[in-house]
């Protein structure tokens, strides 16, 4: 066990360092042309790059400068970011919270729900509300975020008005601002979530064991819930937890449509603007919780399921 | 004539005022027009409108004051605008018009360009220009206070230019006076030579008066000074930290309280008399919602903003259809040029380009591609709304002409061009090379359109044989015509070379009096037009959408909102 969480720890790392090199070689180099001119814009003169290079140690050689730039992000010293004129660890760590708040409702909403419905429909595959469920969550997860967020905007706040049109939070939290982003979100989401559970589900209701239940009289209900449930939830749980990392992403549609300020956004934002520091910091947060989230999805999955044990 | 005409404020008056006076009082020319030349002429905004008064025989009020009273005066309130919220440390190296308008309402400018494209006075009340157009005088407004507690002084000016000048501020300020700059005589590492400020360019006369010394004329003194970079900030904003975010001294009305760039900026009003008047609202919030279009309408329609920085193209029809919007817009000299590159081929040839030139259709230009919003142009970068405007005769599409100069120029059978296009400013552009690729398929002449990412079009905008670019408002139309056409200068696009035209412009830019300098224009939009340079369709208008609730809000050609006579019902 201690062995798999160190390999499975070792290898986080290494894939962290490999994208940091890339991350560097793509925007700290001259590979895509001169980061002076993607800082200070194609009209600035050579006078003022030839300084930020000497400001920015941008003269030293390349091997140099990475070993300094992944010290400097290793120890927290994530640098200054041009557009807001500040530290980037400023800008970010609010940022990442809206989207750990928006995140934290999607899921509230959407795991019961895609769960429960997952779990009806494989109960019985092919029956009426199998096939509902199914039918139904095959097209909201096939209508993609900007057009199904579109399609909401349009009934909810300029329709009925029921809701705010965006959702800047500017006057402080308001709970009626996060419905319209989390329910795009739940939407988009919970119909693969739902057919991930069904599939699994679906699988385990074939299997010799539960028959064998049905057929020793076993009430249904408890076949389903102390037999069923146990092993077909292992696979969602897996699926789940990727979810978190589809998020991260996820949230860029979202987020810049109802300018939610959000994590999803900054990313946006630091891409348009070529704000270097910020970008960076940016993608070296999303990998890491690409990374962390797919390791306790291994971790968690060993634990979960009870042919894998280590003794 | 008796002295009461005299414009306190200017020592001579223009004959033309005159004449514009006679033609108010027998008709033929309207209050706006009145207004407009009068001021152009030298006379103050205030005198011009009290002899609008004096000859009708009725209260002429400037409209933005009259829409105020309207509304009842309404005193005090809030208004939320749907704005990006950018940094906005330095004043002198601003490259978005959105920080200008936060700080609009904290520091202010010598001058006011306002939204008729007339430049009157800021916290300068009066300017002189020498003869030959080479030495300003600033007289500077008596009696304004920082809001630290300071006179408003010469030095304050002098400090401003100064540190614009030095090209360690890295204010793009350094190219409007370059008339003020001389060469070190150092180069940098591309063999550009290394500028600073000349001695003595910018010179304190007394405590409220401030000269400025050209090396050579420039006309649009006055205009560059309502160029947003050029606020003036206090004489110790080095001193004090050189954050204006952080430390908002200035002598505007408002102060800033509440600033997180990408979210909010908030202005209240300060608590101390004000030079320009009494100003209404009492807190101004502007609110970041990203770049997305859609977002600003979402917000303006679900009233969480009152009024937003901008309203794209294609969100006009839906935001006219929703009720308790209004869509306010105002002509501006933004355009969309599609110009011919006169030294490769085929627009080597004159009649090439002519006949280009004359397939163009410019009210259907403006009908699609831009909704109707604005007005036709005439293929001379020469807006109406330039103050030195010339009318030439009507531009008239002639197929049958272009057919036959393309076949007099060797292409009897048609030819094939392809036009690159950056969509910079939006989609229209893109749309408005599809109409002119109907209109001159009639001709034979078959364009490609090239659609490309905007940076990349940056890349090559100078390169290309064919293709549009969007220039940006200007005052005057002399400064766009001597940046775009005259011969050797970097951003002339179609590498025109007409020594003819380059005199009649430098003629034109030496004349201060714009009644003499739109004579002098007829030569140089003349030669413009027929040399075909460029086909140009049309000028934008600028617009945007405010909620009805919101009075007195200025549209501005080139979007420097200010809210000193906004209310809010």
């Amino acid at each position: 066990m201690v062995a798999l969480v160190v390999k499975r720890f070792g290898f986080m790392v290494f894939t962290m360092i490999v994208v940091s090199l890339i991350l560097f070689l793509l925007l700290e180099t001259e590979l895509t042309g001169d980061p002076a001119i993607r800082v200070l814009g194609q009209f600035s003169n050579e006078e003022q790059r030839e300084m930020w290079r000497e400001q920015h140690g941008y003269n030293q050689p390349v091997a140099l400068r990475y070993v300094k730039w992944l010290g400097n992000f290793a120890t927290g010293e994530l640098g200054e970011s041009i557009r807001f004129k500040g530290p980037v660890a400023d800008v970010m760590l609010p940022r990442l919270w809206n989207t750990a708040i928006l995140g934290f409702w999607t899921f509230a909403i959407m795991i019961p729900l895609s769960l429960t419905l997952g779990v009806l429909s494989g109960m019985k595959e092919g029956s009426k509300l199998d096939r509902t469920i199914s039918v139904f969550g095959i097209i909201t997860t096939s209508i993609p975020e900007f057009a199904s967020a579109v399609f909401f905007s349009a009934l909810f706040v300029f329709g009925l008005k029921w809701l705010p049109g965006t959702s800047s939070m500017s006057s402080g939290f308001d709970f009626k601002q996060l419905i319209l982003p989390a329910m795009v979100l739940i939407v988009y989401d919970f119909g693969y979530v739902a057919r991930m559970t069904r599939a699994s589900m679906a699988e385990v209701m074939t299997s010799q064991y539960i028959r064998t239940a049905v057929l020793k009289g076993l009430p249904y209900r408890s076949v389903i819930l102390k037999h069923a449930l146990r092993n077909a939830l292992i696979a969602p749980f897996t699926v789940i937890m990727l979810q978190i990392n589809w998020l991260l992403s996820g949230v860029i549609v979202v987020e810049f449509f109802f300018a939610y300020k959000g994590f999803g956004a900054l990313i946006l934002e630091a891409s348009l603007n070529n704000d270097i520091a910020l970008l960076e910091a940016c993608a070296m947060v999303a990998v890491c919780v690409a990374v962390t989230t797919q390791t306790i999805a291994d971790i968690g999955y060993t634990f979960l399921n009870p042919r894998i044990r280590f003794s | 004539m008796t002295t009461e005409k005299k414009d306190p404020t200017n020592q001579k008056v223009h004959p033309g005022v005159e004449h514009m006076k006679t033609a108010l009082s027998e008709g033929r020319c309207s209050r706006r027009e009145f207004l407009r030349t009068t001021t152009l002429l030298g006379v103050s905004a205030t005198a011009a409108y009290s002899l609008a008064s004096k000859i009708l025989g009725k209260e002429i009020l400037p409209d933005i004051v009259s829409s105020a009273e309207a509304s009842g005066h309404m005193k005090g309130g809030v208004i939320k605008f749907g704005m990006q919220v950018q940094e906005m440390a330095d004043p002198a190296t601003y490259s978005w018009t959105q920080k200008s308008i936060v700080a609009r309402h904290i520091v202010e400018y010598l001058v006011e360009t306002g939204p008729d494209n007339i430049t009157r006075p800021g916290l300068a009340t009066r300017w002189e220009a020498s003869d030959d157009l080479k030495t300003w005088t600033f007289h500077l407004r008596k009696g304004v206070k920082w809001s630290n507690g300071d006179d408003f002084i010469a030095d304050d000016v002098v400090f401003n230019f100064t540190r614009w000048l030095d090209p360690k501020t890295g204010s793009s300020n350094l190219g409007l006076f370059d008339a003020m700059l001389e060469e070190t005589g150092k180069k940098d590492k591309k063999g550009k030579p290394i500028k600073r400020m000349i001695k003595n360019a910018v010179q304190k006369v007394d405590k409220h008066t401030v000269r400025l010394n050209l090396k050579s004329p420039v006309l649009s003194i006055p205009e560059n000074l309502y160029n947003y970079p050029t606020a003036i900030v206090h004489r110790d904003f080095e001193k004090e930290g050189g954050d204006l975010s952080k430390n908002p001294v200035g002598t505007g009305p408002y102060t800033l309280t509440e600033f997180r760039v990408g979210e909010l900026a908030v202005l209240k009003k300060r608590n101390a008399p004000y030079w320009g008047g009494d100003v209404s609202l009492d807190e101004i919030r502007f609110i970041d919602l990203g770049e997305d279009a859609g977002a600003y309408l979402a917000a303006i329609a679900s009233q969480q903003v009152d009024g937003i920085y901008n309203l794209d193209l294609t969100t006009l029809e839906a935001a006219k259809a929703i009720p308790g919007i209004k869509v306010v817009e105002i002509p501006s000299t933004q355009t969309g040029v599609i110009r011919m590159k006169v030294n490769k081929k085929p627009f080597t040839d004159r009649r090439v380009r002519r006949a280009v030139q004359l397939t163009c259709d410019a009210q259907r230009q403006l009908d699609v591609a831009h909704r109707g919003l604005g007005v036709v142009a005439e293929h001379h970068h020469v807006a109406t709304i330039h103050p030195e405007y010339f009318k030439l005769k009507p531009f008239k599409r002639n197929i049958a002409k272009a057919k036959k100069l393309l076949a007099e120029a060797g292409y009897p059978n048609g030819i094939d061009l392809t036009c690159n296009i950056g969509n910079a400013e939006g989609v229209w552009e893109q749309d408005s090379v599809a109409v002119l690729k109907e209109d001159a398929a009639k001709a034979g002449i078959n364009i490609k359109m090239n659609v490309m990412p905007q940076a990349q079009y940056w890349d090559v905008w100078t390169k290309a044989p064919l293709s549009l670019t969007s220039w940006t408002h200007r005052p005057l139309a002399v400064m766009v015509l001597g940046l775009a056409y005259r011969t050797g200068v970097p951003w002339n696009e179609s590498s025109y070379a007409n020594p003819e035209f380059d005199a009649a412009l430098t003629a034109a830019e030496s004349t201060f009096n714009v009644e003499d300098r739109r004579v002098k224009m007829e030569k140089v939009e003349q030669i413009l037009q027929d040399d075909a340079v460029l086909v140009q369709p049309f000028f934008r208008a600028v617009f945007t959408a405010v909620r009805d609730n919101v009075k007195g809000f200025e549209m501005h050609p080139t979007r420097y909102y200010r809210f000193h006579k906004v209310t809010v019902g």
